[in-house]
């Protein structure tokens, strides 16, 4: 590997705020791109209540929405076919099976009676089983449901996630492992589903299990003292490197990380930005995004209004970008780059490395609050 | 003071008038982004600089006094230096709620008041100074990079306020004489850190002013102006859920002044006040001598009946405060104490509210599909 080097840009933003080029990536970054052909998906909503999963291209051009029956959350993509997934964002009843060129519903996925969806799913690399988060909300336990895509979305088993609350699941780059963020808040159905019910006693930690057995292989927390911290949203690398965002239940002022970056069999370690970055990502993380090299990831901060990108390598804070009100977050197929959506309406190319933030030029993806994830197909 | 039925009738008579006069449903024109600029500019670019000023003036002036009572220690000069805190402190608490840009860089507000300290973390580590006495901590620029939990107010007002603390210093015995050190380059450290702010302001003022979509920082005037919106929104949530909720505990039993902010110098709840005025500023846009009335988020408010109603909310509650002792302490001693305090809380809440409904809505800054709603 390159020996580790570090090549200071120049003091941007305001109050210290400054951009660092991550190690490697001197000559990769790339202004942005016009030839992007890909697909980007997500969850929306209209002005009255009314939720879809929506598609655009590069440009922000819409090319489809399909309506849901409650609001949705993340999608997952099934490898190699035209399947995606939209599960309902917590307390999740439905799950939508849909073709990713036209919106289509293929299948639909039921809650069973005694769990809820909590908004995350994600393919076995062979595209054969879906893996979902749930809550057992009687047990306050975390489930992850099996779904065998090859026998018409039929749930074929349930493991445990080894934490409450668990959120975004990943699979590791082996294919033959699940990374889960158990967020730690235990919510019951009769109680709206939504409000934290142990915010003194929650135990957030990350977990990775078996996709085949649901045997627990790794699993990290972090110190007590931070035990307020819900793990919820994360991303892996191609090298195994797993990004985490964190969202604080504590006060306003408390001083907390609001990132860790794990390698599984080690500790969490957590990192932060300068005062002045770390203050506006206002104890809240949304998405959670490796860029195409794997070496930069971004988290954005919806209730700061910005996109936050760090060095996985160095640890290193790299730069901020504002993106009023943006949570959705996905890399492109260039180092540094990724596309963010708003609730506003808003889209955006971001560089990392540039520091640069671009509008995308189609007005049609406007009249949509884009939700908290986006995903990225490859044409 | 007020008693709860009265605050509670007000503060209710004018949601009827409000709830009569807007119970329709509106649909609300997006205010034009170059509407939150003037904004932006009399607050940011007229009104804050010059409470930086004055903040700066009270902690050179507090330094000053320290050094003249430690050159010759006596009560008329140790009266005279806590009077200087008083004062820089009352202006501090009046900025401590704009907590954005400089304020917040390299933890600056945490450098001049490390509060809450939820671990007792300062009065260990001062427990442990006084024990060794490091000639470091006397010197203010090696301060500056110690603990925050010995620099700054809280630091100070255990110089000054704590035990026998001034008796000691008076005397000049060898606690004393380190205590004036000390206190000293506390009270230096203060004025370099508002030196810093007012140093540091104007740049980040021009930033928000300037806001555009070439900005990296901040794109739209309306998102710099949301800064304004959570610092007022947050100000209030802390006071009630720090400030008030921190010594009022779970019940009578477990309520504690010492949790409170300035506990040993007896000015919690003038804490509080003070801070109702910084926080009104940036609603009014009138701040003491300085600004001028409705030229704050109030400029950005359609309605003028509104603009009456949460202004006569707001008096309410800080009327509510003024007649209140300073002292936490001298508040819970009263047979009725708690339940004034967890009243003022509550009055608080309902001013908070006012600001998510009332304000966020009209000004169109508290609003956020992702931010208010997210997973």
């Amino acid at each position: 590997m390159e020996k580790q080097r570090r090549a200071f840009l120049k003091l941007m933003g305001v109050g210290g705020a400054f951009t660092l080029l991550p190690t490697g990536l001197a000559h990769a970054a790339a202004p942005p791109a016009t030839d992007d052909r890909a697909v980007y998906i997500s969850a929306s909503a209209g002005d009255k209540g009314d939720y879809y999963v929506s598609a655009f291209n590069a440009a922000g051009k819409i090319l489809f929405e399909q309506p849901l029956p409650g609001r949705g959350h993340d999608i997952g993509l099934r490898p190699n076919h035209v399947d995606v997934a939209a599960v309902e964002r917590r307390p999740g009843l439905y799950g939508l099976i849909l073709d990713r060129h036209s919106g289509d519903v293929r299948a639909k996925l039921h809650c069973p009676e005694n769990r809820r969806f909590y908004g995350h799913a994600v393919y076995s690399n062979d595209g054969r089983y879906l893996y979902i988060t749930e809550n057992d909300f009687d047990h306050a336990r975390g489930v992850v449901s099996v779904w065998d895509a090859v026998d018409g979305y039929r749930r074929v088993a349930e493991f445990d996630s080894f934490g409450t609350g668990p959120h975004e699941l990943h699979l590791m780059p082996d294919g033959e492992h699940l990374v889960i963020a158990n967020g730690g808040l235990h919510t019951h159905p009769d109680k709206d589903g939504r409000t934290p019910l142990n915010i003194n006693s929650m135990e957030p930690n990350l977990s990775i299990i078996d996709r085949r057995t649901g045997n627990l292989v790794h699993q990290a927390a972090l110190k007590h003292d931070w035990h307020k911290l819900s793990i919820r949203h994360l991303d892996v690398a191609a090298n195994g490197t797993i990004a985490a965002g964190f969202q604080y239940q504590g006060d306003l002022t408390d001083q907390v990380p609001l990132v860790g970056i794990w390698q599984p069999g080690s500790e969490i370690r957590p990192i932060e930005a300068p005062d002045n970055v770390q203050y506006r990502m206002r104890q809240y993380c949304g998405s959670v995004r490796f860029d195409a090299s794997g070496q930069v990831f971004g988290i954005s901060c919806p209730r700061g209004g910005l996109v936050t990108f760090w060095d996985a390598q160095s640890h290193d804070f790299l730069t901020h970008i504002a993106a009023p009100d943006g949570c959705g977050l996905t890399a492109t197929n260039k180092a540094g780059e990724f596309v963010g959506t708003s609730g506003l309406g808003n889209g955006w190319r971001m560089d990392a490395i540039r520091r640069k933030r671009v509008e995308l030029p189609d007005d049609s993806h406007k009249s949509l609050h884009w939700d908290n994830h986006l995903r990225r197909i490859q044409v | 003071m007020f008693s709860k039925p009265s605050w509670r009738i007000l503060l209710l008579s004018t949601s009827t008038i409000l709830g009569m006069g807007l119970s329709a449903p509106m649909a609300y024109a997006d205010i034009p982004d170059e509407n939150y600029r003037p904004v932006l500019t009399h607050l940011l670019g007229n009104v804050m600089p010059s409470k930086l000023d004055a903040f700066h003036e009270a902690t050179q002036t507090l330094g000053a006094e320290f050094r003249d009572f430690c050159d010759d220690p006596d009560k008329d000069g140790l009266d005279d230096t806590k009077t200087a805190y008083h004062n820089a402190m009352d202006i501090w608490q009046e900025i401590q709620p704009w907590r954005m840009g400089p304020m917040v860089v390299n933890g600056r507000d945490q450098h001049i008041e490390y509060w809450p300290d939820k671990h007792g973390t300062a009065g260990r580590q001062f427990r442990k100074l006084m024990f060794e006495k490091p000639a470091a901590y006397t010197d203010p620029e090696k301060l500056a990079g110690a603990s925050a939990a010995l620099q700054g107010f809280p630091a100070l007002e255990e110089v000054l306020f704590a035990d026998d603390h001034g008796a000691q210093m008076i005397s000049a015995d060898e606690d004393g004489v380190y205590l004036c050190q000390y206190g000293t380059a506390i009270a230096t450290n203060l004025a370099t850190l508002s030196a810093e702010l007012q140093a540091e302001w104007p740049e980040f003022a021009a930033a928000m002013q300037e806001a555009g979509p070439d900005s990296m920082d901040y794109p739209t005037a309306k998102f710099a102006a949301t800064d304004l919106y959570r610092a007022l929104h947050e100000g209030l949530l802390i006071i009630s859920t720090q400030k008030l909720a921190r010594p009022l505990g779970e019940n009578t039993e477990d309520a504690r002044a010492s949790r409170a902010e300035s506990p040993l110098a007896g000015r919690s709840l003038r804490n509080i006040e003070h801070n109702l005025i910084g926080l009104f500023a940036i609603y009014d846009g009138k701040w003491g001598d300085v600004g001028a009335e409705g030229h704050g988020l109030a400029a950005l408010i359609d309605s003028s009946l509104l603009n009456r109603s949460f202004k006569l909310n707001w008096q309410t509650v800080s009327d509510t405060v003024s007649q209140l002792p300073p002292s936490i302490a001298e508040v819970l001693e009263q047979s009725d104490g708690y339940e004034q305090l967890s009243d003022l809380k509550g009055q608080i809440e309902f001013l908070t509210m006012l600001v998510e409904n009332d304000v966020g809505g009209n000004t169109q800054l508290g609003g956020g599909f992702n931010a208010l709603d997210g997973d």
